[in-house]
């Protein structure tokens, strides 16, 4: 990546490459002329949502701090690099003066120096110096490898630096444990590679003075909660060495970095915000296609869409990058640009397409065409999100919201790295939250309100690297770690045989190596594998995937569709004691949805507040009970039924944490509608507080679980079974809610630090969710706003936007 | 209100990790011991109730030094096993007192210590462990230590009562590693070793010992037996290579539960048998050792065992002893007991260090000898395929093996003999030879050689190359 380049050795590049460089007046007027092409008969309002134009930032410098190394200092004026952005300054001062800090920057802003710059002068000072490089992917590792690579040939090779993961061979691992100044590796690694084996990293741990976390932002959720123990285990084994390493953190752009960074290393954390890096003018444009059905709220595909998008950019030689969020969205799109895009005679194939499991030569290859500019589009996964250098496109198109503002401004953030006008175009899909971000562009413009949460002291979680941190290193009756009693857990540990007390401390009594047994990506280790058994022509059955213990029994119950990479697949038996799905694939135009009975058990308010409506929010543990009773068969697009089934599957107890909102008698009793549009708004409005919660909370959909219950008279009290699907209900069979609560809880055992935020921001959540209700266009309610009319009463919009109206006076 | 620990799987009894120890593995009174489980104990000295027991039922004793106790065991032992007549001379016979063959040291360890070769500085060691997978949780909760002493094998165990006593285990070894500065494992380059290493980092005081050299005796062994044995751990070696049967022996995927049931208050007896099961460890490694000294060692081996003698030979042409690998692949063939396969291998990479010596003649008649439908097989036919092409200069004849080769491999195909990618592979090599070998012979006698493929000249060594060339400029 040359994130810390130079404007000027950028703008060198242009000129001496093979790219055109259009004009950058230019460029903004093919694009408004395009646009004009698109929006056609349609009215332009509708369909361009917005047309914003980022004007030109220019860059705020600072000298390169005086105590950097000449040396240093020498190599990075060699790459064009004489004195700094003013962040970058900010960052080196925080490090020269031994502070954690978090620098929040946009793509292209030259964050890499931010750590690279300290680190290095560190190395310089001290050849005993050591550094620790975190990031989420392999491949990120193996991008700022390169950099680091030019660094090191520049100051004559005078530290080692290398990545440790899975693919480095055993033979050669010695060598970077002895020789490596600077090791980039991977979370996973860390805690299954090193930190059980920290006795060969002696010398690593004995001189650890800094720990770099790039991509903080994407350490949220579960792999955040891992994420942040792991660091605990981490900062225990340094100190076991006599070491105290200082963090340095990367993060896009998120609302609580600092908070994010604090949480996850439990130190005190600087911020840095302000960006000196510059940027080149910009028009971000939020296309929604146009509707084909106003009352069901249908519109045209959005992959259709994207494809007319980027010919009419691509036919004004505009180079350009088509995201797409799925695989098999990117093989669609490519086959539908490559026929309009026709190699000249002799010429390779202009339009190419990038994603995981694509060969490394392969990829190299389109990435030197893409900077070359011989490729002259390239549709692509989020693999081509974040590091890799593919030099400074035209455009970017995403086909659909990216699921965050973030990763959509580093996906727009590949084109016009620095200078030079470029564009990005967001298509939305009829996803809520698509419409939502393309009918409200200020929300997406304005100051981030994305929030990323962790919850390190998830029980689950924190037990399972207690374990590891048992093996690791004795337990002492003296630390501490989280915010659970130490003894109290290894007491319970040792009576179910992991660990055994002697001379004070807890050691670890069993043959298993815990670190194996926990994955980082899922609270549990306790999953069901997808088991691929497609004739026996097509060779032998094949693992395709894993599902958590909690969404196994609403996915891949027998005769789901499960649906992986785009492929649909009928699951054909599920074996729970042995935990395997089987499955065979099909192509079939329907999806499953499974109805499953919950109820929720409030065991213990943690806090509880009356509201307007009148209603009262709270959040605290729960204890959620369900059964998957039977499922529906949903057709496509138009989300018939068109068929259901029963099922007879064992019933399932989580205990987690939660949010809900208490609608109380009053309230629904002076709301103007019948039983059924009343009970079928309440549905409707939860399916759409989950869908604004998502957005909130920069999490996925099945992170959260939701629910109606009565409220019980008090804590621990059962209520009855409720019927709840999460598309789809059927309020006529319903029993009638007096004092209803909308539960959203966090899908993990143990919860996962949604809960509390909720209950923080639900003026946000309650505001936004009625802007997202008030401002969909369709007549009665569809999967945008409230979810699909179906069997919902046709007044569920109005009924849900009658009690938000309500909640929000 | 519910207790929150209540269903936190992570809190949950593992499902297969504790292997439930099988009664009939154990001695009978296994169960009397009355278990204090659940019974509160002090915290600091928490040394099982069961420990004193343990030491009266061993005859051992604590060691105590500067940094606490542990239990030590001294035992000395003349023969590798109680009262059984073996066919291997009792311990220490013959080696303990005299210096190992320099050369036989060599090919043991090639950068050995000279002392190396003095037995009287060798320092046997096992340990019995908490896991195999190694990682610093993994602890080494006995270790067994022996040296020849007055014609016969001393042997030491250490064993911690408990976690605490780790430190004081560790310094006590630290010291016996000082008197006798060669480390001999089994095993023990790749697992007891590092895995002690770990522990003395662990204390972040101690330094781990740093022996003078460590002799590994599990690739000779592995060199030596594994063909006739099939596995190469210790119990078998000891069956069939000492001719000693252990009888009642622990399992060994059973002792870190025992261990760990120990740990939790439950009976002593059970780890008896570790004691032992460690102390025949290092009797069977010194015997062993011993006796592959001795293979190593002895100029004269005619007559011997021929897959011994196999064995040796891949130990000499590993350590580049050309000379003696040749006369061992020799002998071992003219035992002629080893099975076929075995057999080509050997006659194979006699051809192969025959041809590097520039024995031409001689590899010539061991490939005669192996033509036929195996991987060595086709390989002579190649090799001679080339020794006509390029050290006779005779290309008709290495076109008429080439084309006898592709029969015999067309016959093979019809039994089904081959697998079919291979079938491939070797036929597209003897094609394309004999492509060249029959234009080579059109064109002949006006250009004697033609330039070489790449391939073809990969498929010789160097100093075939350097001959090729010569013969080109002549």
């Amino acid at each position: 990546m040359t994130a810390s380049g130079s404007g000027h050795g950028l703008a060198l590049e242009r000129a001496t490459g093979t790219v055109p460089a259009l004009n950058p007046r230019t460029t903004i007027d093919t694009v408004q002329d395009a646009l004009s092409a698109l929006a056609g008969r349609y009215r332009t309002d509708e369909v361009l949502t917005a047309v914003r134009h980022i004007p030109v930032r220019e860059a705020r410098f600072v000298p390169m701090p005086s105590w950097v190394r000449p040396e240093l200092a020498t190599a990075y004026r060699g790459k064009g690099i004489e004195q700094l952005f003013s962040h970058q300054g900010a960052a080196a001062e925080l490090a020269r003066s031994g502070k954690n800090f978090v620098v929040v920057t946009p793509t292209a802003s030259g964050k890499t120096l931010c750590y690279n710059l300290p680190v290095l002068n560190a190395i310089l000072e001290d050849a005993d110096t050591r550094a620790l490089y975190l990031f989420p992917t392999k491949a990120l590792a193996q991008d700022q490898l390169s950099e680091l690579h030019d660094l090191a040939t520049r100051l004559d090779d005078c530290f080692g630096v290398f990545t440790y993961d899975g693919d480095t061979p055993s033979d050669a691992r010695k060598a970077v444990r002895e020789r490596g100044h600077v090791i980039l590796t991977n979370p996973d690694m860390l805690h299954t590679g090193i930190l059980p084996h920290h006795t060969k990293w002696t010398r690593v741990f004995e001189n650890l003075k800094y720990v770099v976390l790039d991509e903080l932002h994407t350490y949220r959720g579960v792999f955040g909660s891992h994420l942040a123990n792991v660091l605990r285990r981490l900062a225990r084994i340094a100190e076991f060495y006599g070491s105290k390493p200082r963090f340095i953190c990367c993060s896009a752009t998120i609302a609580n970095p600092g908070e994010l960074a604090a949480q996850l290393i439990e130190r005190e954390v600087e911020v840095v915000e302000e960006n000196g890096a510059p940027s080149a003018e910009k028009l971000f444009v939020f296309y929604n296609p146009p509707m084909v059905n106003r009352n069901l709220g249908i519109r045209r595909s959005y992959l259709n869409e994207t494809t007319r998008v980027a010919k009419e950019l691509l036919a004004r030689k505009l180079q350009t990058i088509v995201f797409a969020n799925s695989r098999l969205h990117t093989e669609v799109l490519l086959t539908y640009l490559q026929q309009a895009n026709r190699p000249q005679p002799g010429q390779p194939e202009p339009v190419r397409g990038y994603r995981g499991g694509y060969l490394p030569g392969e990829r190299r290859e389109i990435e030197r065409g893409l900077r070359e500019g011989r490729v002259r589009g390239v549709v692509a996964t989020n693999a081509l999100e974040l590091g890799i250098d593919i030099g400074s496109l035209d455009a970017a198109v995403m086909a659909g919201y990216a699921g965050s503002i973030a990763s959509t401004w580093q996906r727009a953030g590949r084109a016009g790295r620095r200078s030079g006008a470029s564009c990005a175009v967001l298509v939305a899909s009829s996803a809520p939250l698509d419409q939502f971000i393309v009918q409200h562009p200020d929300y997406f413009f304005g100051r981030s309100p994305e929030h990323a949460y962790v919850q390190p002291d998830n029980l689950e979680i924190l037990v399972n690297h207690l374990k590891c941190a048992a093996f690791e290193l004795p337990l002492s009756p003296d630390e501490r770690i989280g915010s659970v009693d130490l003894q109290q857990v290894c007491e319970r540990l040792a009576e179910a045989g992991y660990l055994h007390r002697s001379g004070g401390n807890w050691h670890w009594v069993q043959q298993a190596y815990p670190a194996d047994t926990v994955s980082l990506r899922s609270v549990t280790s306790d999953n069901f594998v997808i088991i691929h058994v497609t004739g026996e022509n097509e060779g032998e059955p094949e693992v395709i995937g894993e599902v958590d213990f909690s969404s196994a029994l609403t996915t891949v119950h027998p005769k789901a569709i499960y649906i992986h990479q785009g492929q649909q697949y009928h699951v054909e038996r599920l074996d729970f004691e042995q935990r395997k799905a089987y499955v065979k694939r099909v192509n079939v135009d329907y999806f499953t949805d499974a109805i499953r009975y919950t109820q929720v058990r409030v065991l213990e308010i943690a806090e509880e507040e009356r509201i307007a409506g009148p209603a009262a929010r709270a959040h605290g543990d729960v204890l959620v009970r369900s059964q998957v009773v039977g499922f529906k068969k949903i057709k496509f697009f138009t989300n018939e039924n068109v068929g259901a089934g029963k099922l007879e599957l064992p019933e399932n107890e989580m205990h987690t944490t939660s949010f809900w909102i208490t609608l109380e008698r009053g309230l629904l009793a002076g709301l103007p509608f019948a039983l059924s549009d009343r009970q079928s708004g309440i549905f409707g409005l939860l399916y759409a507080l989950e869908s604004m919660a998502t957005l909130l909370l920069m999490c996925d959909r099945r992170d959260l679980g939701t629910a109606v219950g009565e409220r019980p008279a008090s804590p621990g009290i059962e209520t009855d079974w409720q019927e709840f699907t999460t598309a789809m209900n059927d309020p006529s069979q319903m029993k009638e809610f007096f004092e209803p609560n909308l539960y959203l809880y966090d899908a993990y055992p143990g919860g996962i630090g949604f809960s509390e935020p909720l209950f923080r921001v639900h003026d946000l959540l309650l505001r936004r969710t009625r802007e997202l209700i008030a401002a969909c266009p369709c007549e009665q309610g569809c999967p945008s706003c409230v979810g699909p009319v179906g069997e919902k009463s046709e007044r569920a919009k109005e009924a849900a936007l009658k009690i938000l109206e309500q909640l929000c006076a | 209100m519910l207790d929150r620990f209540w269903r936190v799987k992570a809190l949950q009894k593992p499902l297969n990790g504790a292997a439930r120890v099988s009664n009939s593995t154990l001695p009978k009174d296994f169960d009397k011991g009355e278990s204090a489980a659940g019974e509160p104990r002090g915290f600091l000295a928490n040394i099982p109730e069961g420990a004193g027991r343990l030491a009266e039922l061993l005859g051992a004793a604590p060691l105590r030094n500067e940094f606490g106790e542990h239990l030590a065991l001294r035992k000395w032992f003349s023969d590798v096993a109680d009262g059984v007549k073996t066919d291997c001379s009792p311990l220490g016979h013959g080696l303990a007192d005299e210096r190992m063959d320099a050369s036989a040291l060599r090919l043991l360890l090639p950068d050995a210590a000279e002392e190396a070769g003095d037995p009287r500085q060798w320092l046997f060691l096992d340990t019995e462990t908490t896991g195999i997978m190694g990682g610093s949780g993994t602890y080494a909760f006995m270790v067994g230590i022996a040296w020849w002493d007055a014609g016969g094998l001393e042997v030491e165990q250490f064993f911690m009562r408990d976690h605490s006593e780790e430190h004081a285990l560790l310094v006590t070894l630290a010291e016996r590693m000082a008197e006798r500065r060669v480390l001999v494992t089994f095993n023990g380059k790749s697992f007891d070793w590092p895995l002690l290493e770990t522990r003395y980092r662990m204390t972040r005081t101690l330094r781990p010992p740093a022996p003078r050299a460590h002799l590994d005796f599990l690739h000779p062994a592995r060199n030596l037996w594994r063909l006739r044995i099939g596995s190469v751990r210790l119990q078998e070696l000891e069956r069939h290579v000492l001719g000693w049967n252990r009888g009642a022996d622990v399992a060994s995927e059973f002792i870190p539960e025992i261990y760990f049931d120990f740990l939790r208050g439950g009976a002593p007896e059970p780890l008896v048998p570790i004691f032992l099961h460690n102390q025949m460890d290092l009797r069977g490694l010194a015997a062993l050792s011993s006796r592959i000294v001795s293979l190593l060692a002895e100029a004269d081996l005619a007559g011997k065992d021929g897959f011994e003698l196999f064995g040796l030979s891949r130990i000499c042409e590993r350590r580049g002893d050309a000379t003696r690998a040749r006369k061992h692949y020799e002998q071992s063939l003219a035992a002629d007991e080893l099975p076929a396969e075995t057999d080509r291998v050997a006659r194979h990479s006699l051809a192969r260090l025959a041809k590097r010596e520039g024995d031409h003649s001689k590899a010539r008649d061991l490939w005669e000898g192996m033509l036929g439908n195996s991987r060595e097989g086709f390989e002579a036919y190649e090799q001679l395929a080339i020794y006509y092409e390029r050290y006779i200069r005779e290309p008709q004849r290495a076109a008429s093996i080439s084309r006898d080769a592709l029969t015999e491999l067309q016959r093979a195909k019809r039994l089904g003999t081959i697998a079919r990618a291979r079938y491939q592979q070797i036929r597209a090599r003897f094609e394309h030879r004999l492509a060249r070998l029959e234009r080579k012979a059109g064109r002949l006698p006006l250009e004697p050689i033609v330039e070489e493929s790449p391939a073809q000249a990969a498929e010789s060594d160097g100093r075939d190359k350097k001959r090729s060339s010569h013969a080109r400029i002549g």
